[in-house]
């Protein structure tokens, strides 16, 4: 087993890959006067299953990125990835449990601290023992889908918007995650790069994982629709499920 | 605390309620969602001014407010400090991120302060030491150079040196690089990958600059007292050889000394990388680059000023 840490924490994943990857019950934030509603969460998503979440507040979607990546503390009800309850697990367990979960985010996540090579695989880096040749042959093939002729080694600031687009969804396909929380970076990018991120969409799912897909409207996901297996809309009333045209 | 106690209702208002209490301040019929927000705005420290005992309560939740926010840095710090030395211990801590910038940090630190401390330490001894050794054989008390260095300079004016260098020339950049990565969000960010930026940022920086305290601390006391007796033997106040010099100052040091004096270096080193990355990690979302530094600084300096005094005291 490559994880670093915590064994029993990734053999109980693996037995709980059975049951649903994430669920949501009753889960109410917190938080007051926060971008998502303080109201009751529900939902379930089993393994390869790919729900599209619309919003047209992406900064709603990174919050409720953030509950199910169990970031944000609740007044009631539970969030549960991979069986196992994100407010019973201390720190350690939640970071590693965190490591499987690949995300891409409106969020600024590229800083001048590390080289870009090196910001893209951090998370693996961080919470594997995945030999360094390992991890980058895994890393060039993502980035010769996304059309990166290989690794940028420079500092982030120094690539364009289209190549840290390219690089945001190799960070978030890299490492085989159980969970994509994706807010949707077809919609912010110049390159047209629809193609490798679907072909990376259905890898994953292929493999088991999970999906949540967030969108301001439709346009994007269109092409994909037969796959979605679900469709939710997250507004001010909360989380609503939505007939698939 | 007045103030830690904000939900109790002024007890001197007559019989007002907390609705009542925010209709008037209202100016009419509130709606509930803002009836919620007066409710919890009134909750911080808005009773009845006019009175005595509104005025005294106004009084004490200012002082308390004050105090609360000093002390808030001293306990963040207490509990870094336990969560650096409880975690640095743990094997499992040191994964190769950890390592990386750990490594980064050291050369950083420890090789990019080099030449700075070389030349503030020769510096030093140009000033001080020389000038130290030519009075006291002016005065014909020679023989306590070698205590008088150890007291002065090693014990005292090095760590305060190198701390401050090592406050200005790294911890203002780690408090800067940690400052703008909280207040942009990309430790968020990090935080969403399931790494701990205390574990890949705190952790590692302050251990580096503890080890970067006492290199540049030794590096320093040697720059300064070789110079110090090169300057002097020039101007003829010494004659003796750099051996018998170094020796004087080596028998001079108390059994103490050896333990206190690396200490004091490390501690130093330990708590301004500490001070820096906390700061920096605790920036909130309206802090600046000009709000963060000045407040990092005068921190900084607050430690390494706390720590030489702390410890001469001891001595």
């Amino acid at each position: 087993m490559s994880q670093e840490e915590s064994p029993q924490l990734a053999g109980h994943a693996m037995k709980r890959t059975v049951g649903a990857v994430l669920e949501l019950s009753g889960a109410t934030l917190l938080q007051e006067g926060a971008a998502l509603p303080p109201l009751p969460l529900t939902m379930r998503l089993m393994p390869g299953e790919c729900m599209v979440i619309e919003t047209r507040d992406m900064g709603r979607a990174t919050m409720f990125a953030d509950l199910c990546a169990g970031m944000l503390d609740l007044r009631a009800g539970t969030v549960r990835f991979l069986g196992l309850d994100w407010s019973a697990l201390g720190d350690r367990r939640a970071n590693a449990l965190r490591g499987r979960i690949g995300r891409i985010t409106r969020r600024p996540n590229w800083s001048g601290l590390f080289g870009a090579h090196m910001q893209m695989m951090l998370k693996e880096l961080h919470h594997t023992n995945r030999s360094i040749e390992d991890l980058t042959a895994e890393a060039v093939r993502l980035g010769e889908r996304f059309g990166l002729p290989g690794i940028p080694v420079d500092a982030p600031g120094r690539l364009s918007d289209a190549d840290l687009a390219r690089m945001t969804c190799v960070r978030g396909f890299l490492g085989k995650p159980r969970l994509l929380l994706l807010e949707d970076p077809l919609e912010t990018t110049a390159v047209d790069l629809s193609t490798p991120f679907l072909e990376s969409l259905t890898e994953a799912r292929d493999r088991g994982a999970s999906v949540i897909w967030f969108g301001r409207t439709s346009s994007t996901w269109r092409e994909y629709r037969r796959a979605v297996t679900s469709q939710w809309r997250l507004a001010d009333d909360g989380l609503l499920t939505v007939r698939i045209r | 605390m007045s103030d830690d106690q904000p939900d109790t209702p002024p007890t001197d208002g007559g019989s007002q309620r907390d609705g009542e209490a925010f209709a008037g301040t209202a100016g009419g019929a509130a709606r509930p969602d803002e009836e919620c927000v007066a409710h919890y705005a009134r909750d911080d420290s808005q009773p009845n001014e006019n009175t005595l005992s509104g005025k005294i309560r106004v009084f004490l939740a200012f002082i308390g407010s004050v105090t609360r926010h000093r002390v808030w840095f001293l306990l963040i710090m207490l509990g870094t400090i336990w969560g650096v030395l409880h975690e640095s211990v743990r094997p499992n801590t040191w994964r190769r991120t950890v390592r990386y910038e750990f490594r980064t940090t050291l050369g950083e630190v420890a090789g990019g302060g080099l030449v700075a401390t070389l030349v503030t330490g020769t510096l030093t001894g140009l000033g001080g030491v020389s000038q130290a050794i030519y009075w006291l054989g002016f005065a014909g008390m020679s023989k306590m150079t070698g205590s008088l260095l150890v007291t002065v300079i090693v014990r005292e004016i090095a760590p305060i040196l190198v701390g401050v260098l090592m406050l200005g020339r790294s911890g203002m950049l780690a408090l800067t690089e940690l400052g703008m990565l909280t207040t942009g969000g990309q430790v968020k960010s990090m935080q969403a990958e399931g790494v701990d930026p205390f574990l890949l940022l705190v952790l590692p920086r302050t251990l580096a600059f503890t080890v970067s305290g006492f290199t540049l601390g030794i590096l320093f006391s040697v720059a300064s007292l070789a110079t110090g007796y090169v300057v002097s033997r020039a101007s003829g106040a010494i004659s003796n050889s750099i051996w018998s010099f170094f020796y004087d100052v080596v028998t001079a040091m108390t059994p103490a000394d050896y333990i206190l004096i690396p200490l004091k270096f490390i501690v130093v080193g330990f708590l301004v990388g500490l001070g820096c990355c906390v700061s920096g990690l605790t920036a909130s979302s309206e802090d600046t680059v000009s709000t963060m530094l000045p407040r990092g600084f005068s921190r900084g300096m607050l430690i390494v000023m706390a720590v030489s005094v702390l410890f001469s005291l001891k001595l």
